[in-house]
C-alpha cells in the first residue's frame, strides 16, 4: 500500500472528528473573538465594531482587578492546602494498618461526588440556622452565637476554600499514593541505616519520587481552580458583596446577567489567555522536574 | 570477644518460620558469606542484623553488645544493597557523605572522609555527578563508598553484584577482595553465587530452609561438604553423586557390575549392605591411560562440551550419569567407551536417607 493512500486514509478516518471539533470548538472560538470586538448584546443584532474598547474597558475596570485578586487568592490557597493535605493523607494511607483498604476507598468519595452535591452538602454544613459547623463550634464554646459563614464577607471565601479543598485533596492524595508505591524499599532501608529521621527521609528519599507526579497534580489543580465556577455558583453566587466573585463568575455575569455579549466575550478570552499562560509555564516546569528526577 | 555474634535467631511470619535457629560467631576482620538459594532465609538474617527486621527470638551482638531493639543507625553497621539504593537527587559526594551528614559530622571532616573513600574506590572524578549519570559499576562503587566512610564495626552486603553484568561482576569481586584485604573489616555478605562465596569468604555459611547446612572455610565447604545439599550446591559443574551399596568391603555402583574399593577411612562408617551415595567432583575425574585399575569407572561418553578452559564431558555408567571436567585437549568423543579414574582421597560418601556425609 502506498504512503499517499495511507495518509489519505488517515485523514479520511479523522475527518468526522475534525468536522465535529471545528463545529463545536473552532467556530465558537472564532465567533467569540469576533464578538469581543463588538458592542453586541445577548439578544438583538450583531452590534457595531468597537475595536479593542471592550478589552481596554475590562482591563481598566476595578471589578476586573478585584476579581483577579480574588481568583488568584482562591487558587493559590486552595491548591496549596490541597497539596499539603493530599501528601499527608497519602503518607498516612501508605502505612501498614488494619482497615487501610477501606480508608483508601473512602478517601476518594469527596472527589467522586458531583460538585453540585458537594456544594449543597457544604451549604448545609455552613447553614446559619441549623448548620453542623455552627452546632459543633457552639458546643465546643468556640463561638457564642450561630454565624452566617457564607453570608459574611470576612468568612465566605475561606469557607469556599475549605469546601473546595475537601472535594479536591483526594485527587492529590491518590496521585501521591500511587507515586509512593514507586519509592524503592532499599532506599528507604538505606536511609534508616544512614540515620535519616522522618523529615530527612521525606526530603531525600520520598520527595524525589513524588516531585514529578505532584507537579502534574499542581498543574491540573491550579488551572481548574483558576477557572472555578460551579462550586462558587451553587454556594454563594459570587457574594456577599462580590467577595467570592471569581473570573468565571464575572464572565457569566457580564455575558448573561448584564447581557453584554461583546464585553463578556472579551473577558472570556482574557481568562483563556491567562489560563493558557499558566499551562505553558507549568508545562515547562513539569519538563524540568521530570528531567532532574530521571 | 566476637565482632558479631548471632545466637539462636529465629524468625516467623505468622505460621511460616523462615529462620529456624541460627548460631554464628564472627571474629574481627572475618568475611562471612551467607550462601543459599532464593528463600533460604539469608537476606532475612542480614536484615535482622541490620535492624530492618526483628527476630522472633534469639539475640544479635555486635562488639559484645546486644543490638536487638536498637535503631539501625545506632548499630554501628553499614549496608550495601543489591539495587545500590543511592539517593537519586543527591550528588555522588553527598550520597557518600549522607550517613555522616545525618550524624551531624562537620563538613570539613566529612569532605575529607568522602575524598578518601573516593580515592580508594577510584571515583574521584565522579563526585559531582548525580546517580543517573553513572553506570551500574560506578553506582555500586558509590554505594560501597557510602558504607566505607562510616567506618562501622560490621559491613553488610546484600547481593551487591547481582545487578552487574558478568565481566563487571568479576572486576567488582576482585575490587571487594582487595578492599577487604586492605581494610581488614568484618563483613557479612549475602549471595546465591557460589563462585562469589568461594572467592571472597574467609568462612561460608551454606543456608537451606532457614537453617545453616554447613559453616566452614571455602576449602572445607568444597572438599568436605557436610551434606548432599552442600555437595550439590557448591561447585560448577556440581559434584557427581552415584548410588552404590557396600558389598564385601567394596562399593558396588547400582545397576552395574562395577566395584570400587571402599576407602579405609570409611570402613567403620559404612556397614556391609548399606546404601550409600558416592560423591566425586567432576574435576577429580580424568581419563585412564592404561588398563582399568581398581579406581576406574567404565563409562560411555554422551555429550562433550568445550567451555574454553575445560572439556565438560557427560557420561553414563549404567543408568546413572556423571560429569567430568577434563583438560581442553582431552581426546574423548561421543559414544566412546572409556575408563574414568580418580584418586581415592577425592571420594566422599553420604547417607542417602539423612543426606549427611559419612
Amino acid at each position: 500500500m502506498s504512503g499517499t493512500w495511507m495518509t489519505t486514509r488517515a485523514w479520511l478516518l479523522m475527518l468526522p472528528l475534525l468536522v465535529v471539533m471545528v463545529a463545536v470548538i473552532g467556530w465558537p472560538l472564532v465567533d467569540t473573538v469576533g464578538l469581543s470586538f463588538t458592542d453586541a448584546k445577548l439578544v438583538g443584532t450583531g452590534g457595531n465594531f468597537v475595536g479593542f474598547d471592550n478589552y481596554s474597558n475590562m482591563l481598566s475596570n476595578s471589578n476586573f482587578s478585584r476579581t483577579l485578586v480574588t481568583t488568584t487568592l482562591f487558587a493559590v490557597v486552595s491548591v496549596a492546602a490541597e497539596m499539603v493535605i493530599g501528601v499527608v493523607a497519602a503518607l498516612l494511607l501508605n502505612q501498614q494498618f488494619r482497615g487501610r483498604a477501606v480508608l483508601r476507598a473512602l478517601m476518594i468519595l469527596p472527589w467522586a461526588l458531583p460538585t453540585v452535591v458537594n456544594a449543597t452538602l457544604w451549604r448545609l454544613i455552613y447553614n446559619p440556622e441549623y448548620g453542623a459547623l455552627n452546632a459543633a463550634l457552639t458546643q465546643l464554646h468556640l463561638i457564642d452565637a450561630y454565624r452566617s459563614w457564607l453570608g459574611e464577607p470576612g468568612t465566605a471565601l475561606a469557607a469556599l476554600i475549605v469546601a473546595d479543598c475537601w472535594k479536591n485533596f483526594p485527587l492529590v492524595a491518590l496521585i501521591a499514593l500511587a507515586a509512593l508505591q514507586a519509592v524503592p524499599r532499599d532506599i528507604t532501608a538505606a536511609s534508616l541505616v544512614d540515620g535519616a529521621g522522618p523529615f530527612n527521609r521525606f526530603r531525600f528519599v520520598i520527595l524525589p519520587y513524588l516531585a514529578g507526579p505532584l507537579m502534574v497534580a499542581l498543574v491540573l489543580r491550579t488551572i481548574e481552580a483558576f477557572k472555578v465556577f460551579d462550586i462558587i455558583w451553587v454556594m454563594t453566587r459570587g457574594g456577599p458583596a462580590n467577595t467570592t466573585r471569581t473570573l468565571s463568575i464575572l464572565v457569566y455575569q457580564e455575558a448573561f446577567s448584564f447581557q453584554r455579549a461583546g464585553s463578556g466575550a472579551s473577558l472570556a478570552l482574557i481568562v483563556t489567555l491567562l489560563v493558557t499562560l499558566l499551562a505553558v509555564a507549568y508545562a515547562a516546569l513539569v519538563r524540568k522536574t521530570a528531567g532532574s528526577a530521571a | 570477644m566476637s565482632a558479631l555474634e548471632i545466637r539462636g535467631v529465629r524468625k516467623s511470619y505468622g505460621s511460616v518460620e523462615t529462620l529456624k535457629g541460627i548460631d554464628i560467631a564472627l571474629q574481627s576482620g572475618e568475611f562471612l558469606v551467607l550462601l543459599g538459594s532464593s528463600g533460604c532465609g539469608k537476606s532475612t538474617l542480614l536484615n535482622i542484623i541490620a535492624g530492618l527486621a526483628e527476630a522472633t527470638s534469639g539475640d544479635v551482638l555486635i562488639g559484645g553488645r546486644s543490638i536487638l531493639g536498637v535503631h539501625p543507625k545506632n548499630r554501628d553497621i553499614a549496608m550495601v544493597f543489591q539495587s545500590y539504593a543511592l539517593y537519586p537527587n543527591l550528588t555522588v559526594r553527598r550520597n557518600i557523605g549522607f550517613g555522616l551528614e545525618m550524624r551531624g559530622v562537620a563538613a570539613d571532616v566529612r569532605d575529607k572522609a568522602v575524598n578518601e573513600a573516593a580515592r580508594l574506590l577510584q571515583i574521584e572524578t565522579l563526585l559531582d555527578r548525580k546517580p543517573s549519570q553513572l553506570s551500574g559499576g560506578q553506582r555500586q562503587r558509590v554505594a560501597i563508598g557510602r558504607a566505607l566512610v562510616r567506618k562501622p564495626q560490621v559491613f553488610l552486603f546484600d547481593e551487591p553484584l547481582s545487578n552487574l553484568d558478568a565481566k563487571l561482576r568479576l572486576e567488582m569481586r576482585t575490587e571487594l577482595k582487595r578492599l577487604h584485604q586492605m581494610l581488614q573489616t568484618t563483613v557479612v555478605y549475602v549471595t546465591h553465587d557460589q563462585i562469589e562465596a568461594m572467592t571472597l569468604a574467609s568462612r561460608i555459611a551454606v543456608m537451606r530452609d532457614g537453617r545453616i547446612e554447613q559453616l566452614g572455610t571455602p576449602e572445607e565447604i568444597y572438599n568436605d561438604p557436610a551434606t548432599l545439599y552442600v555437595a550439590g550446591f557448591v561447585g560448577a559443574p556440581s559434584m557427581n553423586m552415584l548410588n552404590a551399596v557396600v558389598t564385601g568391603g567394596k562399593l558396588a555402583i547400582a545397576e552395574t557390575d562395577v566395584r570400587i574399593p571402599l576407602p579405609a577411612r570409611y570402613a567403620n562408617a559404612a556397614r556391609e549392605g548399606a546404601q550409600v551415595v558416592i560423591g566425586i567432583r567432576p574435576e577429580a575425574l580424568r581419563t585412564a591411560t592404561g588398563a582399568a585399575t581398581d579406581l576406574s569407572l567404565p563409562v560411555e561418553i554422551e555429550v562433550v562440551e568445550l567451555t574454553g578452559p575445560e572439556l565438560v564431558t557427560t557420561a553414563r555408567i549404567g543408568a546413572q550419569r556423571l560429569t567430568a571436567s577434563l583438560p581442553p585437549r582431552a581426546q574423548v568423543a561421543k559414544g566412546e567407551k572409556r575408563n574414568l579414574t580418580f584418586d581415592e582421597a577425592a571420594l566422599r560418601l553420604f547417607d542417602p536417607t539423612t543426606g549427611k556425609a559419612l
